[in-house]
């Protein structure tokens, strides 16, 4: 669901920005005044749960991956705004140092994934949870604010994509940026995300929260047992476990590179093009591109990379809970 | 009668006086002395005060980074301190002879890792450290990066960075006091210890003394002090005097209690599982420092 730069207009990329300001504005100013200064390195161990779950590529039928995102999980245990500056900071991190999502499209991608998917899973999660008032209800939320969450997310990520042939040409009418229309875009995001990203994002909401409620239900909710040691066990955990994203082969949906979308087309009947837009468009070169690290076989480099995101989101944010004043 | 001429004598007198005392007074009402008149507005001159400020800043700063050594709370990462040390130069070392930048980036995540276990102010100390003189390094790369050289003008900030992070990692796990007790693990003569322990100790008391002097010297300078300059000359050697007599005096008194110039570790840190886990995974950078040596 990363958008890399130059499959989007650059215009859209300001627009998608620009509608990210005030989300961002608003998500500081709540966090800042709802959240202790004790709880905000939580936002950072929340940050890497979500940057962790994005590693695990699960491979999707039509020879595509996908991943979970982990929204509506941080939205249900840091609240929605707390959720979105996890989020964005995640996927800045993303796109800096491992080239996964670009830097143009930066606010598209947080506007899908870090405003659409938590605020929508979070306040279906909180509708369920209110009419039906048991723990089954609060896990039938969670269930389906998480399936409904990414999946709208997908939606908002095909959308974009496809208005892009219709919006951008050049005078001989072929695609500058993503060439693929809405009737191609909606079903290749949408169906995976539906069918199997959006179980796999479900089935990572419940189970990590039914986790962190039995172990330390005081690390994210104010005032009950605190046993931070079993989330940092946790987040190891998944951290050794990242390689398993690689078993999943061949590059998600709206994520190639220029070469390979020029085989892709060619192989759909359009051979010898590959969009203007993309071929001299912005590159920018990541520290570690694509979580490989060259001169090292490919799970270790995804080990490391896991490692060195997940301790540079936590180190951030610890940073920046010791910055914030108390309130008197 | 010569008692009243004498009382007489003596009233006139007094008359001669009032009378005196009051065409002064007279006089006195119209003429107020010209210094009580003139208004006296002393506005001193503002003076920025900025070597003394900053004397005491960066004497606070030190006292504080001493003091913090003893406030410290316990941390996970308490090596046992010679284990540590020896693994610091161990680290120091392989990133100094590595050329592989992939060898640098695993000892940097590892760094990475270690250091986000660790609590906020000490993150914000150790990154304070290294974040600064890394600027710097890259700054003085900068040249070298335009005029093509990418290889050794990236390779030497990270290992800058990396470097200082390591001497980050082991000042702020480990006191000082354990320090300089570690080192005569590593055979240092027993003077450099005696010295390096004197020294710790004495740039506190030193400290604080000249901290007093500078604020002495502050509060005493109203406006501009011309010679408030020559007064650094007192400041230091006035603690210079102090700190030769405290100096004897200390020693004196540790000869009274049968020091004989030899030191002895009494408290002998124990070897835990901890310990052995620090030892094998810099065992194991040693053997990815001879593994990557072939690469670039």
């Amino acid at each position: 669901m990363h958008i890399p730069d130059n499959y989007l207009s650059p215009a859209t990329c300001a627009v998608m920005g620009g509608a990210m300001v005030p989300v961002w504005t608003r998500a500081v100013r709540k966090v800042k005044a709802e959240l202790s200064k004790v709880k905000i390195p939580m936002l950072g161990v929340g940050a890497a749960f979500s940057f962790l779950l994005m590693m695990f590529n699960i491979p999707l039928p039509g020879g595509t991956t996908g991943h979970a995102v982990g929204g509506t999980l941080l939205a249900i245990l840091l609240g929605p705004y707390g959720a979105c500056i996890s989020i964005t900071v995640a996927l800045f991190l993303q796109a800096l140092l491992f080239g996964d999502g670009g830097i143009l499209s930066f606010g598209a991608n947080c506007f899908n994934m870090a405003f659409v998917l938590p605020f929508a899973g979070y306040y279906i999660y909180r509708m369920i949870k209110n009419s039906i008032k048991s723990e089954k209800g609060e896990f039938i939320g969670m269930a389906f604010g998480s399936y409904v969450g990414i999946n709208l997310a997908a939606l908002c990520t095909a959308i974009e994509f496809g208005i892009q042939p219709l919006l951008f040409k050049d005078a001989a009418g072929q695609a500058l940026y993503c060439p693929y229309p809405l009737s191609v875009s909606i079903p290749a995001m949408v169906l995976p995300h539906l069918l199997v990203a959006g179980i796999a994002e479900a089935v990572f909401t419940i189970a990590i929260i039914l986790f962190i409620k039995r172990v330390s239900p005081g690390s994210f909710y104010e005032g009950k047992k605190e046993k931070n040691k079993s989330i940092y066990g946790l987040i190891i955990m998944l951290v050794c476990l990242t390689p398993l994203g690689i078993l999943a082969a061949g590059t998600a949906w709206g994520e190639w590179g220029a070469e390979e979308i020029s085989g892709l087309l060619s192989a759909d009947g359009m051979t010898g093009f590959t969009p203007v837009g993309m071929q001299n468009g912005f590159s920018f070169n990541a520290v570690i591109p694509d979580y490989a690290v060259s001169g090292l076989p490919e799970p270790a480099g995804y080990v490391l990379s896991a490692i060195a995101g997940t301790a540079i989101l936590i180190i951030f944010f610890k940073i920046l809970g010791s910055l914030k004043k108390e309130k008197e | 009668m010569i008692m009243s001429e004498h009382h007489m004598g003596d009233h006139i007198s007094q008359e001669g006086t009032d009378q005196q005392k009051k065409s002064a007074y007279t006089s006195s009402v119209y003429t107020i002395p010209d210094w009580l008149m003139a208004s006296e507005i002393y506005e001193p001159q503002t003076e920025r005060d900025t070597f003394v400020n900053k004397s005491i800043l960066s004497v606070f700063s030190l006292l504080s980074k001493i003091k913090a050594q003893e406030t410290n709370q316990a941390l996970w990462y308490d090596i046992n301190t010679p284990v540590n040390i020896a693994g610091t130069f161990l680290l120091l070392l392989l990133v100094a002879l590595s050329k592989s930048f992939v060898f640098v980036l695993i000892i940097g995540v590892y760094l990475l890792a270690v250091l986000s276990t660790f609590d906020a102010p000490r993150l914000v100390r150790i990154l304070k450290m290294s974040m600064g003189t890394t600027l710097f390094s890259a700054v003085i790369m900068l040249p070298a990066f335009l005029t093509g050289n990418s290889y050794s003008s990236i390779m030497i900030p990270c290992k800058v960075l990396i470097s200082i992070t390591i001497m980050g990692l082991l000042s702020q796990s480990a006191k000082w006091n354990s320090i300089t007790g570690a080192l005569k693990k590593f055979y240092i003569p027993d003077i450099f210890i005696l010295i390096l322990d004197i020294a710790i100790k004495y740039m506190y008391m030193l400290g604080e003394l000249s901290l007093c002097l500078f604020q002495a010297l502050k509060l005493r300078s109203v406006g501009k002090n011309k010679s408030k300059y020559s007064s650094l000359a007192g400041i230091t050697g006035t603690v210079f005097l102090q700190s030769k007599e405290m100096a004897e005096d200390m020693y004196h008194a540790m000869e009274c209690r049968g020091f004989s110039g030899e030191y002895h570790i009494i408290h002998k840190q124990r070897i835990r599982w901890k310990d052995i886990i620090f030892m094998v995974v810099n065992a194991g950078f040693i053997v990815l420092f001879f593994y990557f040596r072939s690469y670039q």
